[in-house]
């Protein structure tokens, strides 16, 4: 059977997170019982976590666990390139907006995102321009104040 | 204050045209999130929840109570006409009401899951109403203890109920948690996680973490699933269910009311929850159980009673303790904080007019939802023809923009599209990241519980244990964890036997 370590990244995940959190907190100071200092909580979590996360790695190294996994990977596929996409609109949208301002990083915005999903180029400008109208009167008289960015608007 | 003076209150607050406003915006909202798939109501009561800031508290609790419990009616829209749950609580509703929509019985499919969740949410409003003055009263009596062990109970009953692995549960809950003590700790003014971040000093921005887990996740999800829809064709006629109808369902939506309504109370989805056992109890008392799955009207009545009663219950312990029966309510929860107003026992008498208000909003919300569904059920299946290429960028610029209108800041939609991303990765793993949320609201609550008790015991634990709500509540929490447990080390055996 095909090795599947990509399982065992989850659990090892948690289990660095837990190590993480359990030194941040106690160098924050535990206290004692009887006073609580602020990392005694977090620290707590911390050990929770570890046990549970170790025992996800154990049960990940275990061949059924392994089996699980393979079934529930035929199920579906994943397309990253339109995923990345939007995620780098995303990231877009907010470094842009306030050099750029609303109305121009929305309309990019929109285009983009619509032309991704397959809509027809007519589709796209003419959704595009109706929901930046739409969205703009509609996000201001919500009182959102926008960035005026180049247009000064 | 008695109720009946309570809730004439509550109708001169909910009259004013300001609130009747928001009251209609939100049950229309939480009908058009139930019919739309790709956004549920924490999605949209996320998005919603920075916009609502710049309005009265009292209005935005009563508009985001609409997008609750109306989501639960548009549900039942996309289950009965399209065979595709609008919500998690509709889901079985799909089996019957598809059934009904394809032998030409789609009208008293609709009519009856209309009526029976009018029925379902006024019931779970009238025993609302009774139920939370006498359980904030005896909440008067609470400390620090009780609390932490209620807090407790409530966390372990959400991973109980949690769909899929009570390990990755668990694990959601702990990480939930963890970020809920990023900020500056409350008793010593330390600041912790924040990494010398100003911006961390007040805490992970709830509408950044629930507007990423939910919004933008279930965005990026979408994505993967086919983006076209078919709708059944059929014409919706005669919404109005004949005598015949209203005989057979007149026992399920009694039975809905009984046990959406207890179930609702209990932590961890109460509606889903509540509408699979209607649809189970009712099939199995049936004298004629081979009909259900075939469009059965009960089958549609008594779930869809189930779920609208469910949301009422669970309000109780919002505002009777202050602890949220899930991720939805753990928002609301979120929001009422952010008004300066915390929830708990005192919350009747100090904030009458939001808790009548929201009462009183209900009652009236709940006839909107008929006359919204009922009259109007041809603009909903026109909506559902929206393919969701074309809603799928309004959802995501609906995220950036309620992020970016938090504090008008570029780093909030940063840590949005963040928690997206996350969110994304959790789903794909099989992580449900409710119960983060919920934990990351009760976390600073139970944090600070704990610590007050352990200072009031001088260290002792036995304090958990010596007074006796709190003891029952961790004897309960005892139970559940060992309960678990041994259907777990049960099924494992299974596993290992037919190996």
């Amino acid at each position: 059977m095909k090795n599947h370590y990509h399982q065992l990244i989850p659990p090892l995940f948690w289990i660095g997170l837990s190590l993480f959190v359990m030194v941040l907190s106690y160098r924050m100071g535990l206290g004692g019982f009887h006073a609580p200092g602020p990392g005694m909580m977090p620290f707590l979590i911390g050990v929770v976590l570890f046990l549970t996360s170790s025992y996800l790695l154990g049960k990940s190294l275990s061949k059924k666990a392994g089996r699980e996994e393979i079934l529930c990977e035929e199920k579906g596929e994943t397309n990253y390139g339109k995923i990345g996409l939007v995620l780098g609109s995303l990231f877009l949208f907010a470094f842009l907006l306030e050099t750029l301002g609303y109305v121009v990083v929305t309309s990019l915005f929109f285009v983009l995102l619509f032309r991704s999903v397959g809509n027809r180029w007519r589709t796209v400008l003419l959704a595009s321009a109706l929901a930046v109208f739409v969205t703009y009167f509609g996000f201001t008289l919500l009182g959102v104040k926008f960035p005026s960015g180049i247009l000064k608007f | 204050m008695d109720i009946f003076s309570g809730i004439l209150f509550g109708f001169q607050t909910i009259l004013e045209p300001s609130n009747l406003f928001y009251c209609f915006v939100g049950v229309f909202i939480g009908t058009l999130i139930g019919v739309l798939p790709g956004i549920g109501p924490i999605g949209a009561m996320s998005i919603l929840l920075p916009m609502s800031f710049g309005i009265p508290t009292v209005s935005s609790i009563i508009m985001l109570a609409g997008i609750y419990y109306g989501a639960q009616y548009g549900g039942s829209t996309t289950s009965i006409l399209v065979n595709i749950p609008g919500e998690a609580s509709s889901i079985v509703t799909c089996l019957d009401g598809y059934q009904m929509a394809r032998k030409g019985r789609a009208g008293p499919a609709l009519g009856i899951a209309a009526f029976g969740s009018l029925i379902g949410g006024t019931f779970s409003v009238i025993a609302l109403m009774f139920s939370v003055i006498p359980l904030a009263e005896a909440a008067l009596k609470f400390g620090p203890p009780e609390y932490f062990s209620l807090i407790c109970l409530s966390l372990l009953i959400c991973i109980y109920l949690a769909r899929g692995s009570f390990v990755k549960a668990l694990i959601m809950i702990l990480v939930g948690l963890i970020l809920g003590c990023v900020g500056i700790d409350s008793v010593s003014a330390f600041p912790r996680f924040a990494f010398g971040c100003p911006s961390l000093y007040d805490g992970m921005g709830l509408g950044q973490v629930a507007m990423g887990l939910f919004g933008i996740s279930e965005a990026l999800l979408n994505l993967e699933k086919s983006l076209d829809r078919t709708i059944f064709q059929t014409r919706v006629k005669n919404l109005l269910p004949n005598i015949q109808d209203w005989k057979k369902s007149m026992g399920p939506i009694m039975r809905g009311c009984l046990l959406g309504f207890l179930l609702g109370i209990l932590p961890g989805g109460g509606a889903v929850i509540a509408s699979f056992l209607s649809y189970t109890v009712e099939k199995k008392i049936s004298k004629e159980p081979h009909r259900f799955g075939q469009g059965a009207i009960e089958g549609v009545a008594g779930p869809e009673t189930a779920n609208n009663a469910g949301s009422g219950g669970g309000f109780i312990p919002l505002f009777a303790l202050g602890i949220p029966a899930n991720a939805v309510l753990a928002l609301l929860l979120g929001a009422l904080i952010i008004h300066g107003v915390a929830p708990g026992p005192t919350f009747i008498s100090q904030h009458p007019k939001i808790f009548w208000g929201v009462i009183a909003s209900m009652y009236l919300g709940n006839f909107m939802l008929v006359l919204l569904n009922l009259p109007l059920i041809g603009l909903w299946v026109k909506l559902l023809k929206v393919p969701y290429r074309i809603l799928m960028p309004l959802i995501l610029l609906f995220c950036l923009i309620g992020a970016y209108s938090i504090n008008n800041n570029i780093a909030d939609m940063i840590v949005m599209i963040i928690f997206g991303m996350v969110g994304y990765i959790l789903k794909k793993l099989s992580y449900e990241p409710a119960p983060l949320v919920l934990a990351f609201i009760l976390g600073p609550m139970s944090e600070t519980a704990f610590r007050q008790s352990l200072i009031l015991s001088d260290g002792r634990f036995s304090i958990f244990v010596n007074r006796p709500i709190s003891a029952v509540a961790l004897l309960i929490a005892c139970l559940l964890l060992v309960s678990t447990g041994f259907s777990f080390y049960r099924k494992t055996k299974a596993e290992v036997i037919v190996e």
